[in-house]
């Protein structure tokens, strides 16, 4: 009986200082240098790595992480971390770390994903959306190592987002040490699956598709998280996440649904941060009917986004008149997207030679993304404007996540319902990732689009520092794209989050998704 | 009462167990026969199905042919398929590109433990309550219990699921809505049956650990066992009706024996056994249940597992799946078989198939 | 003018005049009858008395909940869903589709059951064993399960639901004619009328079938409340009817979304489904009740 009392104060100090968060979908890995989809950076970028430098959770301005403090020359070609010396490694029982981070990891790091010719460049796939994207290996022109604590990273133009790119959550700091035992192991693949970083939380246990465990690290250099552990339990359903949070069965869930309900309840607190995000309706370029711009344009008359705005995102958006939010500074008030008609739209189908219709297949996500947040139900209500026009569509939807990224990314789709979340707050990120040339070929660009002044205008944009120049090249890009219409933006929408409100400290930012650093629980 | 076993009886009991051998090898055999001729019904490259192979290289896709014998006749892959089912490799998982036989592994544990604790729960409370109303024949409990029973069987098991939930998770609070175990606990699978791997487990926090799986184990049990309890119900109420019908009660009566003398000693040895022979039916038809309540309450059980591997079109799990499930089902159903022939000599009597 | 009887004839009521009389004693089991006569009226009438179609979104009133609540509007009467469809109305087609089908798909197996049962009573020795084994191992796999495996076959959708779940109840009427042809076939007047000189097939047409079509209508309204089940079971995996049908099951799943904005989607089409197995069930047990005292007799 005493020993069970016993066992009873510490059960409840398990669950006291633990953190249960319902996540809805598996990680595709835990390198999220590989990636670049939302639900793996929140599970992996900000509870096991460490960038150079981070954004400000307050302001979203550049604040120092790894590197303590930089500099840039004046052409702004040249720029130089200098590198805090006391960040630990994760200490696992699949590897030892002997060392303090030091300029070999930042320099592996980057290279791994830089230079084609490394030994680490192909495992996993060799592709690293987010850096091919933002064309850094044309715009790194070497990084050098000046001591164990200095790096300079030499750029061959000057680079307006180049630091914002760097502090992106892709580009985290992996362990070379740890890489050189998986080399004599021969178990180089387990770099990404069996992860070792510096962040505060350090990986314990994986399985597939249910659950991540992890552990705080003991010697995090921000100091040690109170927490026993912090789970991620995979949801993927909306109501069965809720029922878990009703229940007690999650502390924290993401993308909850039923507001009102979370509101009411005592126990409970809804937030929501303005993220940087676009929900759109892609098409599949290089796929007829849709590789004819009239077909396409035909079709972003005939959405009614206000009704989608109402019955999807409940109101929590607004409608997207582009790619690029209100909130960023690239936003052009002047550019507006088509008004809904379906005299229009028959007329430019008419005049593409599809006067009678065609059918279609519209790919649906299967899971809730705060850019869309019921894509089934979104599908329905294309479904039913685009049946006024004579196209009838066929909606795909039952594969798993990471199923259905890879099916599109290669292409097997017509169209798709998808968006967009930046991983920084640099406007460049939404230009460049999603419908640039050389996207296309990683594969965020899901409409396969690549049209030449597009590419050159965000080019010149990333070439100046002078903002308003900037501004305008994007106005010129943005206007291009409606012009072109590769994808029917739909609406930019807030991420919300709920908890229980024994759960203190901020989990959610505007940039760069889930971080549990600092989050304590009484 | 001692069994005694004659010679005859031996015999008797002996050609029994043959036969449901026999039964159990024809039973297989067919189930093989389906699952290999499911790789050539699915969608797809035959080879790809059967293995789940899906990126494999030309080279390697070549070896695997030869392994499975494709450019011999159908018979041969056939031997093939089977010498590598017996050596336990059904191939990988299209979509998490892990063995089957160890997905399995994992995940049949969890439905056989569901499974179990339901149907014991729906033995423990049907029977006695059928024989409760077989024995207020044609009076207000028997109604009771009958209308009760009509609404058990009748309700769709999906929607008494999502009811269970919302009144005793989410409004009520005493019990979970989903899992095996809270994943804050860290129990290592040893034997895949949570409840004694946790008593296996050395984790300070065992007691902890038991509690909470039991918790979590109370409202899927219950939603499971529900319409077997009801069937189990009405079989007993008719076993028991037919007993107090026969002449050996009725001399019983005669006797002088008192009614509960009658009830406890003659009546309910022979009704339990008839309704024994039928709980292998109700076996299968549980576990078709338990697959529906597994996904309802994210139990990580096989049949959920099964039913995720249709959505996403994993043909080598279905074709894996399949098979065990259909095997485990029938192993019980001929185990109930045998317990029931031993208990009751009657059953042993060959019975030929004309 | 009425002709006088001159002799006084004894009737003899057929066998299911008979039933019908016993069947109808109970009163609940009359209350399940008109049931399930009503359900037979919506899935018939489904056009007709629908006031909305059941793809029709109404998005000024969207979630719209039951007309008794204060919220509600009456010209929703059982509210709306997500997309603003009339759950009345999608209630109703759903009759058509979940129960309507379950007696199409319980007709054809059983009209497929009885001719493999009557051919397979009629053969002996190992051809018999062999089926007999067969049928033992296709029963002992219960109904959803197997109708799993064939959707998982043949790929999702309410079509190949039906085709899955016809295949399923086919042994189970296989089964059950197999026995009673059996049974009867040893029974007196069979021999009667086979010293009449009667072939097999007549004797089966004219002597057994009128004798067991009660104890196969029994079989199917067991068959038809599995079938129900079925159905709504599939749909509510997502295996059967496709989204925007309104299917009872599928229904049902599309409600779980919205479960705690609007639960009348979820509580609606499970006491639709609750409904009519009862009343399904109802009937069936009645039909029981009735030959259990017409053999007493």
């Amino acid at each position: 009986m005493v020993l069970s009392g016993c066992d009873s104060n510490e059960a409840l100090s398990l669950s006291k200082k633990s953190i249960i968060y319902c996540s809805e979908g598996p990680p595709e890995s835990f390198n999220p240098q590989t990636v670049s989809s939302g639900t793996t950076i929140d599970a992996t970028s900000h509870q096991l790595y460490n960038r150079l430098i981070e954004f400000s959770p307050v302001d979203n301005a550049i604040m120092p992480a790894i590197a303590k403090s930089w500099h840039v020359t004046r052409d702004g070609k040249m720029i130089t971390f200098y590198l805090r010396k006391d960040i630990q490694f994760h200490q696992t029982s699949y590897f030892m770390p002997t060392r303090a981070l030091n300029a070999d990891d930042v320099l592996f790091s980057f290279n791994r994903m830089l230079d084609a010719s490394h030994k680490y460049h192909p495992i996993s796939g060799g592709k690293y959306p987010f850096f091919q994207n933002a064309q850094l290996a044309s715009l790194i022109d070497n990084i050098e190592k000046i001591n164990d604590h200095t790096i300079r990273f030499r750029l061959s133009h000057s680079d307006s987002s180049f630091l914002a790119n760097i502090g992106g959550d892709s580009a985290v700091i992996l362990s070379k040490e740890y890489a050189d035992e998986l080399v004599e192991l021969n178990a180089m693949q387990e770099i990404d699956m069996l992860p070792i970083g510096t962040g505060p939380f350090k990986f314990k246990q994986y399985s597939s598709g249910a659950f991540i465990r992890y552990e705080p690290h003991a010697d995090y250099w921000r100091g040690k998280s109170e927490l026993k552990q912090l789970v991620f339990d995979i949801t993927p359903r909306d109501t069965a996440r809720l029922t878990k949070l009703l229940a007690g069965e999650c502390d924290v869930i993401a993308y909850p649904i039923a507001h009102e309900k979370i509101k009411q309840h005592p126990n409970l607190i809804l937030e929501s941060v303005i993220s940087f995000n676009v929900g759109y309706f892609g098409f599949n370029t290089r796929k007829p009917p849709f590789n004819n711009p009239l077909v396409r344009k035909a079709l972003s008359y005939a959405i009614n986004k206000q009704a989608i705005l109402e019955a999807v995102y409940t109101g929590q958006a607004e409608i997207a008149n582009g790619i690029i939010p209100n909130s960023s500074w690239a936003y052009d008030a002047t550019i507006t997207s088509p008004d809904y008609s379906i005299a229009n739209a028959q007329k430019l189908l008419t005049q593409a030679g599809y006067g009678n219709g065609f059918s279609m297949d519209l790919w649906a996500m299967p899971v809730q993304r705060s850019y869309n947040p019921d894509a089934i139900t979104m599908a329905k209500l294309i479904q039913a404007d685009l049946q006024k026009i004579g196209v009838e569509v066929n909606i795909v939807s039952g594969y798993e996540w990471s199923t259905f990224l890879r099916k599109v990314s290669e292409g097997e789709h017509q169209s798709v319902l998808l968006g967009w979340s930046a991983d920084n707050p640099d406007p460049d990120n939404f230009f460049s990732s999603l419908l640039s040339c050389s996207s296309a070929s990683t594969g965020s660009n899901r409409t396969f689009w690549c049209n030449k002044r597009f590419d050159q205008l965000i080019q010149k944009a990333l070439k100046t520092n002078n903002i308003n120049k900037r501004k305008a090249y994007y106005s010129k890009a943005l206007r291009l794209i409606n012009e072109e219409v590769p994808l029917i933006p739909i609406a930019h929408s807030k991420r919300y989050q709920a908890r229980d409100n024994s759960v203190k400290g901020t989990v959610l930012r505007a940039i760069g998704g889930v971080d549990f650093n600092g989050v304590t629980k009484n | 009462m001692a069994l005694i076993l004659t010679g005859l009886q031996k015999t008797n009991m002996l050609i029994f167990t043959l036969r449901r051998f026999s039964l159990f090898f024809f039973t297989l055999l067919l189930l093989t026969m389906l699952s290999f001729s499911l790789s050539f019904l699915f969608p797809g490259e035959q080879l790809i199905n059967l293995t789940g192979q899906i990126s494999a290289s030309p080279e390697q896709l070549a070896v695997l042919a030869d392994e499975y014998q494709q450019q011999s006749g159908l018979l041969s892959q056939y031997v093939s398929y089977l010498k590598h089912l017996f050596q336990g490799d059904m191939g990988y998982s299209m979509t998490s590109h892990l063995p089957i036989s160890s997905e399995v592994l994992n995940r049949l544990p969890a439905t056989v433990e569901l499974a179990c604790v339901a149907l014991l729960v729906a033995m423990f409370v049907g029977i006695p309550v059928g024989f409760c109303a077989a024995i207020y024949h044609r009076k207000a409990p028997d109604n009771l219990i009958l209308t009760i029973a009509m609404i058990g069987y009748s309700i769709p098991v999906f929607w008494l699921g999502i009811l269970a939930i919302l009144v005793f998770s989410i409004q009520l609070g005493w019990f979970p809505s989903s899992g095996q175990i809270s994943l804050l606990f860290e129990i290592q699978h040893v034997t895949g049956l949570q409840l004694i791997d946790i008593l296996l487990s050395d984790s300070p926090y065992k007691w902890q650990a038991f509690q909470d799986a039991t918790r979590h184990l109370i409202l899927p049990v219950i939603v499971v066992a529900l319409a077997p309890a009801t069937i189990f119900m009405r079989l007993a109420r008719s076993a028991m009706l037919e007993v107090l019908d026969t002449h050996y009660i009725k001399a019983a009566k005669a006797k002088g024996l008192t009614f509960s003398q009658i009830i406890y000693r003659h009546a309910m040895r022979n009704a339990i056994i008839k309704v024994i022979r039928d709980i292998g039916l109700q076996f299968a038809n549980l576990i078709t249940i338990a697959m529906v309540t597994e996904v309802i309450f994210s139990w990580p059980g096989i049949g959920s597992w099964l039913i995720e591997s249709i959505y996403q079109r994993d043909y080598t799990a279905i074709q894996g799946g399949l098979i065990v499930l259909s095997s485990f089902i029938f192993i019980v159903h001929i185990i109930i078989d045998l317990v029931y022939a031993a208990l009751n000599p009657l059953a042993r009597e060959p019975r030929h198939g004309t | 003018m009425a002709r006088d009887k001159i002799y006084l004839e004894e009737e003899f009521p057929t066998p299911l005049v008979q039933l019908w009389h016993n069947f109808k004693q109970p009163p609940v089991v009359m209350i399940g009858f008109c049931c399930f006569l009503f359900l037979i009226a919506l899935a018939v009438l489904a056009n007709i008395i629908t006031p909305y179609s059941s793809v029709e979104n109404h998005l000024d009133h969207l979630l719209l909940p039951p007309a008794w609540s204060d919220d509600g509007d009456v010209s929703f009467l059982l509210g709306t869903d997500n997309l603003g469809r009339d759950m009345l109305s999608r209630l109703i087609h759903g009759t058509s589709l979940t129960f309507g089908l379950s007696i199409i798909v319980v007709i054809a197996s059983l009209a497929v059951g009885v001719v493999i049962g009557s051919l397979s009573a009629l053969t002996t020795g190992i051809k018999s064993s062999f089926l007999n084994h067969f049928l033992d191992v296709i029963l002992s796999i219960p109904s959803l399960l197997l109708a799993i495996i064939i959707v998982a076959i043949l790929g999702p959708g309410l079509e190949n639901t039906l085709w899955a779940i016809i295949m399923v109840l086919i042994p189970q009427f296989v089964h059950v004619t197999r026995n009673a042809v059996k049974e009867e076939f040893a029974k007196d007047y069979v021999l009667a009328s086979r010293l009449d000189g009667a072939s097999s097939v007549r004797i089966l047409r004219y002597s057994i079938f009128p004798n067991i079509i009660e104890k196969l209508i029994s079989q199917a309204t067991l068959a038809q409340s599995a079938a129900i089940l079925d159905i709504a079971a599939l749909g509510f995996l997502g295996l059967g009817a496709p989204i925007p049908m309104p299917e009872w099951g599928a229904m049902l799943a599309n409600g779980i979304e919205l479960f705690y904005i609007a639960p009348w989607t979820v509580y609606l089409p499970g006491l639709a489904i609750l409904f009519s197995v009862i009343a399904t069930n109802l009937v069936g047990e009645g039909m029981r009740h009735a030959l259990k005292v017409r053999k007493e007799n």
